[in-house]
């Protein structure tokens, strides 16, 4: 079957590698679009009651913009067998970083930038959601590879970056919604919240699923 | 006796002269009067009669608002303004009554391709006439309009009404739709307009101060009509079709100014503002890859 075909698995990863460099691509543009330090641009503009009243909430939605590009560069790296393989060091330089990045700066600034979320209370109990998650996921797989216990450490980290994708998954969906049915923009992003992340982990859990099957 | 005859001559003579001078004065009061009462602004619909093959009358705004002011009446001659879909323009012209109508004749300057001359005459509360074009070259070369008489007055309450759909006639888009009829695959075209929610009948712009969270959910299409509607409360006249199709039709609405200094309030301007930069984030951001 050609789905079983090596040239088919060839084929997806190229895929992947080229769709994933895109996206890559797409958000340092949108990271790029908050340099030089300012506080009314791109999403700012419509945060201006955020950042005139609530003290760090500009500092902190800084941190989050700046150091989340980082985390998506493990998806160029980490789920690769041939580096493992062939560059260890390499993995453990980026796996380093990815951990200390989502532990310390990623998740906690989603954390409390989440209860100020657009679209109400259901957004913003989904962003607080998703960064808890992502947290611990991380935190869990990190302890599993201290532990010598690869397998796991690679599922944990699967769910992790499964989340991580969600910055790009869910930009996607909002151009798809629109472009289906042209809601206002606080629906859309109700929805968003959610379409972001949750299929990602489902479909993650599916595929552990299948793998540990 | 004769000192008595040309006292009393006298007396005559001074006593006609008297009584002449009230006359006269009586007379300049009710010409004054008679005047008064046709100042200010006529408004109505600005009718196509003849234009040129390029003028499309399937165009949702064809005819246009019209306000007609008459500012003065002196020795024969008026003067007055049109204005109409952005553009003000002076009048000068000759007045005549006779039987109770009211004639007129307005020239507007000339020094604009699209200027003309107005031939009207109001009887009773309505006046009635036509337009034609200086320039036979003109895309519209005459209009007809029927106008009643309307004050205005700036009012910060009036809203647009409720009873209508508020559906921006110019984003027509065409969406492609493929049907299977009969085993054959047919492909035709759906046109599809931007439409406003009835929001833009409730938030008012020019009473409340707006927050972000007001207009956070709004489309583009929204917060321009919401920002509009403050500028159509001050009787500015919309040069943009895609502007006047939602003001034009509404009856508070009078064209009264094309020039916005100086008139709008603290509030309005601070609405502005915040309008503006919101109506530009759906711009760069509502359909794009980012949030």
């Amino acid at each position: 079957m050609f789905f079983m075909s090596k040239h088919f698995k060839t084929y997806s990863k190229i895929f992947w590698a080229i769709s994933f460099s895109v996206f890559f691509f797409l958000m340092l543009r949108i990271t790029l679009k908050y340099i030089p330090f300012n506080s009314n641009v791109a999403f700012l503009n419509i945060k201006q009651t955020e950042v005139q009243n609530v003290k760090p909430y500009l500092a902190i939605f800084y941190i989050h913009v700046y150091s989340s590009i980082f985390t998506l560069i493990a998806g160029f790296t980490q789920f690769s067998k041939r580096i493992l393989k062939d560059n260890k060091r390499l993995h453990k330089v980026i796996g380093k970083l990815y951990f200390y990045v989502v532990l310390f700066l990623a998740a906690p600034s989603g954390f409390f930038i989440g209860f100020y979320a657009n679209g109400g209370l259901y957004s913003k109990i989904s962003f607080v959601v998703l960064s808890i998650l992502w947290f611990s996921f991380t935190l869990i797989g990190f302890l599993k590879v201290k532990n010598l216990n690869f397998s796991e450490h690679k599922y944990f980290m699967m769910r992790s970056f499964a989340l991580a994708f969600s910055a790009i998954t869910l930009r996607l969906w909002k151009v798809i919604i629109v472009y289906l049915f042209q809601p206002a923009p606080m629906d859309v992003y109700q929805i968003i919240a959610w379409l972001g992340w949750l299929p990602n982990l489902l479909a993650i859990e599916y595929y552990i699923y299948k793998i540990k099957k | 006796m004769k000192k008595i005859i040309v006292l009393f001559s006298l007396f005559i003579a001074f006593g006609c002269k008297k009584e002449e001078k009230q006359a006269v004065v009586a007379n300049d009061k009710m010409t004054l009067d008679e005047n008064q009462k046709l100042y200010g602004n006529w408004v109505g619909d600005f009718i196509i009669t003849e234009a040129d093959s390029l003028a499309d009358e399937s165009d949702y705004v064809y005819n246009n608002k019209l306000n007609l002011v008459i500012k003065k009446i002196e020795n024969f001659k008026a003067f007055g303004q049109s204005i109409v879909a952005g553009n003000s323009r002076p009048l000068i012209g000759s007045f005549s009554e006779y039987n109770g109508e009211y004639r007129f004749t307005f020239n507007e300057p000339g020094n604009n391709s699209n200027d003309g001359k107005f031939t009207f005459k109001i009887v009773d509360d309505t006046l009635k006439g036509t337009w034609t074009a200086n320039d036979r070259k003109n895309k519209v070369l005459s209009r007809k309009f029927v106008l009643t008489k309307q004050n205005f007055k700036y009012n910060p309450n009036l809203m647009l009404p409720d009873d209508t759909e508020y559906v921006d006639w110019y984003s027509e888009k065409l969406d492609s739709v493929k049907e299977v009829i009969d085993d054959e695959e047919e492909t035709y075209y759906e046109e599809t307009y931007r439409t406003a929610s009835d929001i833009i009948t409730k938030l008012n712009a020019s009473t409340t101060l707006l927050s972000e969270n007001d207009l956070k959910n709004l489309k583009k299409l929204e917060l321009e009509i919401i920002r509009n509607t403050i500028f159509a409360r001050h009787g500015y006249s919309f040069k943009k079709k895609s502007f006047r199709q939602f003001f034009d039709p509404v009856d508070w609405y009078i064209p009264v100014t094309d020039d916005m200094s100086g008139k709008l309030t603290l509030i309005e301007q601070k609405n502005i503002v915040l309008l503006n930069l919101f109506q530009k984030y759906a711009e760069d951001n509502y359909d794009s890859f980012g949030r």
